[in-house]
């Protein structure tokens, strides 16, 4: 699996890639700004690029909009966007209207390597990756009749991670129960808060974030 | 042309006779009263000189040789001196070379065409001491040639009084309406002679216009003396004006009305700007002003204002001193009111450089924080990771590992929350609007948010606006006591507008109030507003009103 990356700092942009390379990613582009990064995967597209979303020159906005370009312009390439402050506006400005092959994560979380290789894995195959902070943001978000309340302390744990892009597997993984347990705790969800259920675990992401966020 | 005299050509002999006795005298005596009235001005001795010229052209009357000789070469010149006085009244000076050029010439091409027209003898008669040869085909020619230089001469004269009409700002009205019947008079004469040199009828209407044109002149120029006499009546009217004590800004309509002048500005010296300012306060150049005058007031040797005004006053002297004198303590208020406003500006501008200072200064800390500390313990919880992958016989040390970046992720959340604090990189890099969602999703109680904006606005605007909102929703969370709050942010008449309500137990008191008063600070360092609306148990409601520039 072939993996850019685009970090203006050396130390975590050289961290990154040994931990991706330690997982049998080919790290085939490692860049400083977005300029850079934007010419390498015109040429040789990978399947997935991780990019820190403050990069030179003025490190303002640049990395969302290169982030923002890729997904317009090369929709097959994952997006992982990584950020010191994860914000709500900047996560929906970001998936926009797909949660496909896009990530947004807490530079933190690099450390969890196992999370972090599966999150870019995730990515990379064209899933989705929301840090866990929006989804509980948008979760302890006050609303007067908070449907939210409703749910079952085990559905709202599913829901945080199915928010967060995790499949049905992943689910069944972190919280030791089994996949069937899982459907049956994500349809009981979204019958609760009144949403359609929708196809591909993507396509549930989007769903359940614009739910969550109106 | 049977009679081909260019007297005859105004009309009968009678009339042409009493008109030019009636031009010698009244232009001699309003140009003595103009030199008596004003000494420092050149239109009385000017006006005297074409009175005198105008007799010594009359003596073509006379039978002596040498007097008719004298007259007739001199025949054409009081158009020439009707264009000249024209052109210079009120001040009696030409404006520039180019004016001055064609007067001369005018004067040179009137003596040098009948000069040379007299050297053909012809209808002129037995006095003509200039007659070389007797040729009228030739003295006709002259003539002829002479008629049409003198008309176009007049009607250059005429396009630069409507230049000059058109190219002064706010003539004073008195004067265009001169100007204008200077124009009109040059123009009857060119059609009279451009008439009479092809034997066209002197109609009469042009004829009569003429003669009423020339001969009323002389009353227009007396009448414009005794105006500037007048005038002087406006000043008592000022003096009762001022005697009311005029706000400041009435000052300068005062004036303008005591001077007759719609277009005067007023500028006042503030000594330790050195510099004139007008009453905001703001900067006023006294350099390259367009063609206006400028009169500098001074008292006791020190500067106090300057009028800037139209330049025909600077021919009435003595109503410029009188008003001056009456303005004294009404200009000096009018100063000290600009003073007061430039401090006020200048205050201004160094709180808006405070705040901008120490926002760039928590901008750059922000800045060290995140590509210094946040990074290297990013990499340090990188590398600790990597290393426990290593280590992985003994359990001890993989314990002591996690520990270790446990106590890493909390020291990330607390800076994450510090440089947050700090500064709001968000809202420089992606905007208020951005930004205000996540303060929204934030707050402990429910937000109903309405943001319209388009695009970015200046940095500095969305910084505090960012901070009116985030202090707003700290001080619902904590003290109102609320259900639900409402923001609303939007552009409206070019200004950024915010509201915070909220439905809470209001009555915000001072406990809140140092926070306020900082949001306070920040939205009047860029020009805006902040209002605080909290009446006991009506909730409470923030309203900030900044100009976006």
């Amino acid at each position: 699996m072939q993996v850019a990356i685009a970090e203006d700092s050396v130390l975590l942009r050289e961290g990154v890639a040994r931990v991706l390379d330690d997982a049998g990613f080919d790290v085939v582009a490692e860049c400083e700004n977005a300029d850079d990064l934007m010419a390498k995967v015109r040429s040789v597209p990978p399947d997935v690029v991780i990019m820190d979303i403050r990069l030179p020159p003025t490190h303002n906005d640049e990395g969302l909009q290169a982030a923002l370009e890729l997904r317009a312009q090369h929709p097959s390439v994952g997006v992982l966007v990584l950020s010191q402050y994860v914000e709500v506006g900047l996560a929906m400005k970001l998936l926009a209207d797909s949660a496909e092959g896009v990530g947004y994560l807490l530079k933190d979380r690099i450390g969890d390597v196992n999370d972090f290789v599966a999150a870019v894995r995730r990515v990379a195959e064209g899933g989705s990756a929301l840090d866990p902070i929006i989804v509980s943001t948008l979760l302890a978000r006050q609303r007067p009749d908070d449907p939210i309340a409703n749910l079952t302390p085990r559905e709202r744990e599913v829901l945080e991670l199915m928010a967060s892009g995790s499949s049905n597997q992943g689910i069944a993984d972190s919280l030791v129960i089994t996949v069937r347990a899982v459907e049956k705790y994500v349809s009981s969800i979204f019958s609760k808060l009144g949403l359609p259920s929708t196809g591909t675990e993507s396509r549930r992401v989007l769903a359940v974030l614009l739910y969550l966020r109106s | 042309m049977r009679n081909p005299d260019v007297g005859a050509a105004l009309g009968e002999p009678l009339v042409v006779a009493l008109l030019a006795k009636w031009l010698t005298v009244s232009y001699i005596l309003c140009g003595l009263y103009a030199w008596w009235r004003r000494p420092e001005s050149r239109f009385g001795p000017l006006m005297v000189a074409a009175g005198f010229a105008n007799f010594v052209s009359t003596l073509s009357w006379t039978t002596n040789d040498v007097t008719f000789t004298l007259g007739q070469a001199l025949d054409l010149l009081p158009p020439v001196l009707f264009m000249h006085v024209f052109l210079a009244f009120p001040s009696g000076h030409l404006r520039d070379s180019f004016e001055r050029a064609l007067v001369a010439s005018a004067y040179v091409a009137a003596v040098a065409l009948q000069v040379t027209r007299m050297t053909f003898g012809g209808f002129f008669g037995p006095h003509n001491l200039l007659e070389i040869t007797a040729n009228e085909d030739a003295a006709l020619l002259t003539l002829r040639v002479a008629l049409l230089t003198m008309s176009a001469f007049c009607l250059a004269a005429v396009g630069v009084l409507l230049l000059r009409r058109r190219g002064r700002r706010a003539l004073r009205r008195s004067r265009v309406l001169l100007v204008d019947a200077f124009a009109v008079g040059l123009v009857m004469i060119a059609l009279l002679y451009i008439s009479a040199a092809f034997d066209g009828p002197a109609v009469r209407q042009i004829r009569w216009a003429t003669f009423a044109t020339l001969g009323l002149a002389p009353l227009v120029f007396l009448a414009a003396l005794l105006k500037a006499r007048l005038d002087r009546s406006s000043v008592g009217d000022l003096f009762l004006e001022l005697h009311s004590e005029p706000a400041p800004g009435d000052l300068r309509d005062a004036l303008a009305r005591a001077l007759r002048d719609p277009s005067l500005q007023l500028a006042y010296w503030l000594p330790d700007y050195e510099c004139y300012a007008d009453l905001q306060g703001q900067p006023v150049e006294l350099e390259d002003l367009d063609g206006r005058a400028i009169t500098l007031i001074d008292r006791d040797g020190e500067h106090v204002a300057a009028l800037i005004h139209d330049p025909a006053l600077q021919d009435e002297p003595e109503l410029l001193d009188s008003v001056q004198a009456a303005a004294g303590i009404a200009l000096e208020n009018g100063r000290l009111h600009a003073e007061l406003q430039a401090r006020l500006e200048e205050l201004r501008g160094s709180r808006a450089r405070i705040v901008e200072a120490a926002q760039n200064e928590r901008q750059l800390l922000e800045r060290n924080l995140h590509d210094g500390a946040q990074q290297r313990l990013i990499a340090l919880s990188l590398n600790l990771s990597l290393l426990k992958g290593r280590v992985d016989g003994d359990p001890k040390i993989a314990t002591g590992i996690d520990q270790a970046r446990r106590e890493i992720a909390a020291s990330l959340n607390e800076l994450r929350e510090i440089a947050r604090g700090i500064h709001p990189a968000v809202v420089s890099g992606h905007g208020l609007a951005v930004a205000l969602e996540q303060l929204a999703a934030r707050s402990p109680v429910p937000v109903d948010s309405r943001v319209e904006i388009d695009g970015r606005l200046p940095e500095q605007l969305e910084l505090a606006a960012y901070y009116v909102v985030s202090e707003s929703l700290t001080n619902i969370a904590k003290h109102a006591q609320a259900t639900t709050a409402r923001i609303d942010v939007a552009k409206e008449n070019g200004e950024l507008v915010l509201e915070i309500v909220d439905d809470g137990i209001g009555g915000a008191d001072s406990e809140r109030g140092s926070g306020l008063r900082g949001l306070a600070d920040r939205v009047e360092a860029l020009n805006g507003r902040l209002r605080v609306w909290t009446p006991r148990g009506g909730g409470t409601r923030v309203r900030a009103e900044i100009p976006c520039r």
